[in-house]
């Protein structure tokens, strides 16, 4: 027990020096290992995890969902996006602010990304707030917290890493995904109703567009719906594993972003360059989070954490209730996959010892990292659009996603009160 | 120098991963529309994601990319941040160096075992000692930072959520 504490005060220590996270992790788990095992078997296992990390066919469905999501970035899809779901919602109060919220739903449906998928958004939704005299703190807010729908709504990047490390199946957490994302949507558009209602002139209805307009713009978005129903149709058919998907999706967005011409030599080169940078940076924390969670699984400390809380007689709810609770604080001031990465090590066990179901957990753990991305100070999807959108102070969007922080909060108490809205699609699944 | 090596780099991941893309596009293609499938394409993927980790690790170190807590600073005074960043760098060189020595005897002991993937038989050493090599390599352009100044990352660059 001890042992683990202080590999985790070193590592702590150690990140609050500046040392990069993934390396502060392997030393630990490093010396870890070897100053309780012997040096030999730290060094031969540390061998062995970068070895079959390197080497594993499974994890290509990482870089392959992020090139996917790059592409389709690239491809220019969010305009028809943002168009199409203006056309359906736009006459409504706040018209603008429910369309962005759905045209992110829609994004995160081939984006596994919160980061660009609020990027992407930015650059479309926001000049056309800015125009109908949207207050900046209401459009950034909802650009922040919609884009937290892109990890939510399958694929997504942060799904895959807690399959990977927990070794749940993806395709069902993908299927898990679905509901919360559409019902985190619903609640945001809800929540945009109660602010508009209370601020009226900063949030002019648009024109309702006619039936056969509304019909024509859905056309402009078949791209986008055949790759969904292929991708994640297939995945959840058992026709494809995650990975078949993954592959099959980035080739189609490829193609896809091919046909419009938006691709040059320059553009393909950095698109996958970006993407295999990205799957670089993750890969290092991946087997750092391997070693250092090897360390800690030869101490005694998840057994010891797992006695600890079943003889404090809680209720195996209120403990979840509990680690939520911890870590809706801890992301408002951490990076919320370091959080993950640190944390799930010693709270899986707990939780599969409490007979809950890993599927639900990971739809649990990435509805906290969506309200961590957006809870002050700590949150990046702030930090994005305040770097894109020079003209916005931090100040107006830190007032402008609360409200949306609240309405996550109330979504996470759903989703622990009924699994089921979670586990019902997978169920469904072979 | 550096450039080059970003450009080396930068092209062999990205050879890699379009490579990753097309096969298992071909090969889940082929298999599910006209039962047949590319021989091998599993090992293939296994051997291209070493090229696209690997390969892709000194330019994440180069752009200082990797994910760290900066939030402290604007608290240190100049000096410490500076003198931080030169130990950090060493300590980084250092667990890399390490690594690359570690993989080199890995792929010492494949290349004496003689061990091919089951299908196509390549040989697997040469790619672990790739691996070892970039691994010194990024661990060598730790060492070449600790001279230059600190670039600042624009906000959500290389961020993976």
């Amino acid at each position: 027990m001890i042992e683990s504490l202080l590999g985790f005060a070193a590592i702590f220590t150690l990140a609050l020096l500046r040392v990069p996270l993934a390396f502060a992790m392997g030393i630990v788990g490093v010396a870890g290992i070897g100053l309780t095992r012997g040096w030999m078997p730290a060094l031969a296992s540390t061998a062995q995890v970068v070895h079959e990390t390197g080497f594993a066919y499974t994890l290509s469905v990482i870089p392959l969902f992020i090139l996917m999501g790059n592409f389709v970035a690239r491809a220019g899809l969010a305009h028809e996006l943002f168009a199409a779901a203006y056309a359906f919602i736009g006459h409504f109060r706040g018209g603008l602010a429910h369309a962005t919220v759905a045209a992110c739903a829609g994004f995160g449906a081939i984006c596994g990304s919160s980061i660009a998928t609020a990027a992407t958004m930015s650059k479309v939704a926001y000049p056309s707030m800015k125009k109908m005299g949207y207050s900046d703190s209401l459009s950034t807010g909802v650009m922040a917290a919609g884009g937290t729908l892109g990890i939510m709504i399958p694929p997504s990047t942060i799904m895959v890493i807690y399959g990977i490390i927990t070794e749940t199946n993806i395709g069902k957490l993908f299927a898990a995904g679905v509901i919360p994302g559409i019902l985190t949507a619903l609640l945001m558009m809800a929540g945009i109703a109660v602010i508009t209602a209370r601020d009226p002139e900063h949030a002019p209805p648009g024109e309702r567009t006619s039936w056969p307009n509304r019909w024509k713009a859905l056309r402009g978005i078949w791209g986008v719906i055949l790759l969904v129903i292929v991708v994640l149709g297939g995945i959840y058919g058992g026709i494809f594993t995650a990975t078949e998907g993954a592959g099959f999706g980035a080739a189609g967005a490829f193609l896809f972003a091919l046909a419009r011409r938006r691709l040059t030599w320059a553009i393909l080169y950095q698109v996958l360059v970006e993407s295999a940078r990205t799957t670089a940076m993750l890969f290092t924390l991946l087997i750092a989070a391997t070693i250092f969670a090897n360390f800690v699984n030869f101490t005694s400390m998840p057994g010891d954490l797992k006695d600890w809380i079943t003889h404090l007689g809680l209720s195996p709810i209120m403990i979840i209730s509990a680690m939520m609770l911890i870590y809706v604080v801890l992301g408002t001031v951490m990076e919320e996959l370091t959080m993950v990465l640190l944390t799930i090590p010693l709270f899986f066990p707990i939780v599969t010892a409490l007979g809950f179901d890993p599927v639900w957990f990971g739809v649990l753990i990435v509805m906290i990292v969506q309200i961590g991305l957006i809870s002050p100070p700590v949150g990046m999807n702030l930090f994005v659009l305040n770097a894109l959108l020079p003209g916005v102070g931090l100040g107006a969007i830190f007032r402008g996603c609360w409200p949306f922080v609240v309405v996550m909060i109330f979504v996470l108490g759903l989703l622990i009160a009924f699994p089921q809205l979670s586990l019902w699609l997978p169920s469904l699944m072979q | 120098m550096r450039k080059l090596l970003e450009h080396f780099c930068g092209a062999l991941c990205a050879v890699a991963l379009f490579a990753i893309m097309a096969l298992t596009f071909f090969d889940v293609g082929g298999r599910k529309l006209l039962s047949q499938s590319i021989p091998g394409s599993l090992e293939l993927t296994e051997l291209l994601m070493v090229v696209v980790i690997f390969a892709g690790l000194p330019l994440v170190s180069s752009r200082g990319e990797h994910v760290i807590f900066d939030s402290l600073d604007s608290v240190w005074p100049v000096w410490f941040v500076k003198m931080q960043r030169a130990l950090v760098h060493v300590l980084c060189a250092g667990l890399m160096l390490t690594l690359a020595y570690l993989m080199w005897n890995t792929a010492g002991q494949f290349a004496a075992n003689g061990d091919i993937t089951a299908q196509l038989k390549i040989p697997k050493a040469p790619f672990i000692y790739s691996m070892a090599l970039l691994c010194g390599i990024t661990g060598l352009l730790h060492l070449a930072l600790i001279a230059q100044p600190a670039r600042t990352l624009q906000e959500g660059e290389g961020v993976a959520l």
